[in-house]
């Protein structure tokens, strides 16, 4: 009698662990199915696989644009790929590279550059792309150098810019803050008459605007030189940003959560959230959430740490990189030099609402309408190049930007909810890039 | 289960079949083909066993003992892929983060299985009742949530939680009281646990209601002839002869807890409460995908499975001895 089940059971057993197995296993190796593109003849026509997510196959404004270029350059045709945001392009990069199989155009965040560099997947294209120099500022083109070499053009920047509700504060009795003090005190000025509506969100995501905030303040997060990494994550001008947001956080003076929720959108919406200090795209997603609440929004430059010192670094942006296996690298390089840097180019950039890096499209910014957000602000465009001049504050982004954007955002998250030092997370931050640095082996100064 | 069958059925056949034969000369041959017979049949299972589970884990296993090392000097030297040993596995075990994830899950677990089983439980012990009505509605009714994809069901709930997009918000605001915050610990983790409940208790109640009906209708006879109530039939008689199908569906629960991974994935976007990391499927993610650690993801990956099988053979091993009179 014991034994039937008994077996029948161990069998059944062994299934199941199997199917454990196969499942739990499943998921660090699908890595290995990686992207299937085919490859081209050398001679003869050329298709060029671009991934991108500004340029989306359904957009007539895009294809517009790749049309253009395939009109101009016979026998290339260009191929749109949107394969998701920064994060999501590196790793399906990374794994493309592992599996021979590359595209040939990526465009990523500057951000992502360093990391991608020294994973030896994108190519350098510094000889490629010279006669495109003299058409981008030099702070624009720096962005897209890692150690003296240059690995993309870039596509956009992101001027820094603080967007309000002109309507409501006035309503509330405010100026538009000039400094992070003045900000502060419209915070509480806000905040006092009606407990619902705050300045704005503190949204620990924002791991670019910390960023960019610190170096404000003087503070350098990664820097390289001959002997290899400085962190300066918790050094004291970034501890000092950590305090500033600390008070605003203590006193609920912003409220906590996440940007674009449908619960951040709903109090864009209802004038619950009133600005967001970010850069010159800020409008345009602005308007996709909230657009019947345009004409009431107007742009300034970023409040500062010093009154009257007007520079900032950049935020966001993106470049168009050609990964070190293509097997079209030098009309890869062509186009992206053509698309980011050439007059016709970035020009046609303009098309997709976004900000363009080349002088071209700069230029044509000027004569073109004010964003539909605030279409009464016709000194947009002349206020953000004025921006661009004044962004020469260097961001230099090391190569574990992902380990620390990851580290900061949820300890940051956490600290907020727990009522813990915030000068606690950027210490605890650089102790994981520091230690992440070391760990793969690159020489860190501690 | 076919390769089983399979390579069990050839040796009678081939007693049979030497039994009736006897020519000499090309009964070795015949014997040489008749072996070959079986393999051929069971190739293509064994094909897809190699490609699809063999090689994976195996992968995975090589991939955890490897990791990107820095080759030459200088800030931006080149990142190469090398054996590193058990790093990753070290760091596995002194992750705190990698291990507060299983204490969340503990946490979620402790309250999503017993509710999904007890409601599955119950639901299938009503349908199951003599004189119920609307019977095949109720049942569809209940098991449609279960066609809701994972993913889905979280962006409805997460809706459903904003108190700027709540209903229940909204209600609580008319009548008075303050925005519920429904993503906030402690909350958090009944409001994940209503999820699993939603989507899960159709399917298991579908699997109870089954085994329910295959119980032979002349016990519940005698024991109403006996003066059974319906309420002593369900307690004394259906739980204990459903207790296989509830210790199956148990141990998919658990299963499905530690592999819990859509749902605070979804979430997270829209609350401060869900790290990245919250539990350990994402912080797999994470490394694997955001911060380009394979090798550290695919040993966490190892100790996940590792440790999902351990708890499966105790959990199967404790109940097995109760439910099937084990060592009797």
């Amino acid at each position: 009698m014991t034994t039937p089940p008994r077996t029948r059971s161990a069998a059944g057993r062994f299934r199941l662990a199997r199917a454990l197995t196969a499942i739990a296993v499943g998921g660090a190796t699908t890595v290995l199915a990686g992207c299937g593109a085919g490859s081209d003849e050398a001679d003869g026509p050329v298709t060029l696989e671009f991934w991108t997510y500004s340029l989306k196959g359904a957009d007539p404004a895009a294809q517009a644009i790749i049309d253009r270029y395939e009109e101009e350059h016979p026998g290339v045709t260009i191929r749109l790929s949107e394969v998701g945001g920064t994060a999501e392009t590196s790793s399906k990069l990374l794994a493309a590279d592992r599996a021979d199989d590359v595209p040939d155009i990526v465009q990523v965040e500057y951000r992502a550059l360093p990391s991608l560099v020294v994973s030896g997947v994108v190519r350098d294209i510094t000889d490629d792309v010279a006669d495109a120099r003299e058409n981008v500022d030099e702070n624009v083109w720096a962005l897209n150098s890692v150690d003296d070499r240059v690995y993309g053009v870039p596509q956009d920047i992101g001027p820094m810019m603080f967007t309000y509700r002109a309507d409501l504060f006035e309503r509330y009795g405010v100026e538009v803050p000039t400094t992070w003090e003045e900000y502060a005190a419209a915070a509480e000025t806000i905040h006092a008459q009606d407990p619902d509506v705050y300045i704005a969100s503190f949204s620990a995501s924002q791991f670019e605007f910390f960023a960019a905030q610190a170096a404000q303040a003087g503070s350098r997060w990664w820097s390289a030189d001959d002997e290899g990494w400085t962190v300066g994550i918790a050094d004291e001008a970034s501890l000092r940003t950590a305090d500033f947001w600390q008070d605003l956080v203590d006193r609920d003076l912003v409220s906590v959560e996440p940007l674009l929720t449908p619960e951040w959108n709903a109090k864009i919406n209802d004038g619950r959230i009133l600005s967001w200090a970010a850069a010159a795209w800020a409008p345009s997603v602005l308007y996709s959430v909230a657009p019947d609440t345009a004409g009431q929004w107007a742009a300034a430059p970023l409040p500062q740490w010093t009154a009257g010192d007007p520079a900032v670094p950049f935020q966001g942006g993106s470049t168009y990189l050609v990964p070190e296996k293509s097997e079209h690298a030098e009309e890869a390089a062509e186009f992206a030099a053509w698309l980011g840097a050439s007059d016709e180019g970035s020009e046609l950039l303009l098309d997709l609402d976004l900000y363009p890096g080349g002088n071209g499209g700069r230029a044509a910014t000027l004569e073109s309408d004010p964003p539909r957000l605030m279409p009464e602000q016709t000194d947009f465009y002349a206020m953000a190049d004025q921006v661009i001049q004044d962004t020469t504050i260097p961001m230099t982004w090391g190569p574990n930007v992902n380990v620390a954007q990851g580290a900061f955002s949820d300890a940051l998250n956490q600290a907020a909810l727990d009522g813990t030092p915030f000068r606690d997370v950027y210490t605890a931050t650089q102790e994981t890039v520091v230690e992440d640095l070391a760990n793969s082996g690159y020489p860190v100064r501690r | 289960m076919t390769t089983d069958q399979a390579t069990a059925l050839p040796p009678g056949t081939r007693s049979v079949g030497g039994a009736r034969r006897d020519p000499a000369p090309p009964r070795r041959a015949r014997r040489a083909r008749r072996r070959l017979v079986p393999w051929f049949f069971v190739a293509p299972a064994v094909a897809f066993f190699v490609a699809f589970l063999l090689v994976p884990i195996g992968y995975a296993l090589y991939l955890s003992f490897r990791g990107l090392r820095v080759e030459g000097s200088g800030a931006y030297g080149r990142r190469v892929e090398g054996f590193i040993g058990l790093d990753n596995y070290t760091a596995v075990f002194t992750d705190a983060e990698f291990l507060a994830g299983f204490g969340r899950l503990l946490g979620y677990g402790l309250i999503a299985v017993p509710c999904v089983l007890g409601l599955a439980l119950l639901f299938a012990l009503l349908l199951d009742t003599p004189r119920v009505r609307f019977a095949g509605f109720a049942r569809t009714a209940i098991f449609l949530p279960y066609a809701v994809p994972g993913v889905i069901a979280s962006l409805l709930w997460g809706f459903l939680y904003l108190p700027s997009t709540s209903p229940v918000s909204h209600l609580a605001r008319e009548l008075g009281g303050g925005p519920l915050d429904m993503l906030s610990y402690p909350t958090l983790y009944f409001s994940l646990a209503n999820i699993a409940l939603w989507s899960g208790v159709g399917f298991n109640m579908i699997i109870i209601y089954t085994s329910l009906r295959s119980i032979p209708s002349e016990i519940y006879e005698a024991a109403r002839i006996d003066g059974a109530s319906e309420r002593t039939i369900a307690l004394r008689i259906k739980v204990p002869l459903v207790a296989p199908a509830l210790v199956l569906t148990g141990l998919f629960s658990i299963i499905g807890t530690i592999q819990l991974y859509s749902e605070p994935a979804t979430l997270r976007p829209i609350t401060t409460t869900i790290s990245s990391t919250w539990v350990p499927l994402m912080k797999i993610y994470q490394e694997a995908f955001m911060n380009d650690n394979l090798g550290g993801a695919a040993a966490a990956s190892v100790v996940l499975a590792v440790g999902t099988l351990l708890v499966s053979l105790v959990v199967l091993r404790f109940f097995q001895r109760r439910t099937f009179g084990g060592d009797a």
